[in-house]
């Protein structure tokens, strides 16, 4: 098995630094030529420039099961098995997400999966950490506290529709942009603009209302 | 959920309005939208949730880079996946071929079994019609009105056929 040429190692070591989209795209292409002429190494790093925002995507959708990393290993063996069969003609991380897409569904019907529901509601310290990042004031700052943010704003996420939450989930929480989503899920980039704005303001009204309920139980 | 909520924007500035939440909104659009939050009182307090509410969400943790171990795990798994292919392709013409074989001999052997028994069945009919009493039409016409009655009649019918009309 041949290694990936050193220019192209070379770059995807310099790549955290500052390679923007066009250049990573153009690299991913030569990757992905290398990778149709035999070369193992190069899907290898194909796998690794796209693994953190495939387990994004995909626990996006599933959310937060344990069968997210199983369900990303699938995508990337599916990628692998027709990548000789993919013309470039768009962007490879598109074409992955698009697998990948397809993969969760499979995965959803076959497991015939209900959306979680969370029972617990947020404690007042949780609506008042929450209170002080809408305001502005005092955004968290150790991954732990991120961490837990998460998670408050996951059970609130799980109450919206489930479209709603995904792109939610995937722009603000994961960075992907709205012309990615719209490519992600076979929308215009208006809808996902509007659908993106409505879900703003669900959620907003759902947090304020959730806030008055803990704020003033017996109200 | 769907039917409940209702934003307070304008529908026509949604877009608008996002584009300004994500801050990519510039050039007469920002000047158009500017023009129209003084007036719109709807649209500036959905903005102020919109922005609020991408404050939040931005405080959230993003998924974790799971490291190189992930890409080598993979890698490991296809590599495994592509050798069982590939020992399954050594021995596929075998089996299949063996297979083939298989339900030949079954198909044939089930045709043997039915051939015989059938054969069995015809020859139980036959003794069947030998049964004394029940002869008929074994000799001639005649016999069937008239069928022998001991042992030396049927002597005689056998001696009649065989050597009287010849």
């Amino acid at each position: 098995m041949a290694n990936v040429p050193k220019n192209v190692a070379a770059n995807a070591q310099a790549l955290p630094v500052a390679v923007t989209r066009r250049e990573k795209v153009q690299e991913e292409r030569e990757l992905v030529r290398l990778c149709q002429n035999g070369t193992g190494s190069a899907f290898e790093e194909l796998v690794r420039r796209n693994q953190q925002r495939m387990l994004a995507l995909v626990g996006g959708i599933l959310r937060h099961r344990e069968d997210v990393e199983d369900v990303v290993q699938q995508v990337f063996m599916k990628a692998y098995v027709s990548i000789k069969r993919f013309d470039q003609r768009a962007a490879f991380s598109t074409w992955l997400y698009k697998i990948a897409v397809n993969e969760c569904w499979d995965y959803l019907r076959k497991k015939k999966v209900r959306p979680l529901v969370y029972e617990a509601d947020m404690s007042e310290e949780q609506v008042s950490r929450l209170d002080g990042i809408v305001s502005a004031d005092r955004p968290p700052e150790s991954v732990s506290d991120r961490a837990e943010v998460r998670q408050l704003l996951e059970r609130m996420l799980e109450k919206l529709p489930e479209q709603d939450r995904q792109l939610l989930v995937l722009k603000e929480m994961e960075g992907f942009s709205v012309q990615e989503l719209a490519e992600i899920l076979d929308l215009n980039v208006n809808t996902v603009k509007v659908r993106l704005f409505r879900a703003r303001g669900r959620i907003m009204e759902m947090y304020r209302g959730r806030r008055g309920a803990e704020v003033n139980p017996g109200a | 959920m769907e039917q409940q909520f209702r934003s307070a924007a304008c529908s026509e500035y949604e877009v608008l309005l996002e584009d300004f939440v994500n801050g990519e909104l510039n050039g007469a659009d920002a000047k158009t939208l500017a023009e129209h939050l003084k007036d719109c009182a709807g649209c500036r307090l959905a903005f102020q949730n919109a922005s609020a509410c991408a404050r939040l969400l931005h405080a959230a943790e993003p998924t974790p880079d799971p490291g190189p171990g992930f890409a080598r795990l993979v890698m490991a798994r296809i590599r495994s996946e592509e050798s069982q292919a590939e020992g399954k392709s050594i021995w596929q013409p075998f089996i299949s071929l063996a297979w083939r074989f298989a339900a030949t001999a079954a198909v044939g052997l089930v045709a043997l079994m039915t051939y015989d028994l059938t054969g069995h069945f015809r020859a139980d009919r036959n003794l069947a019609v030998l049964q004394p009493g029940e002869t008929r039409d074994l000799f001639s016409s005649d016999t069937a009105t008239n069928p022998p009655r001991s042992r030396d009649d049927v002597l005689i019918l056998v001696s009649e056929s065989n050597h009287g009309d010849k």
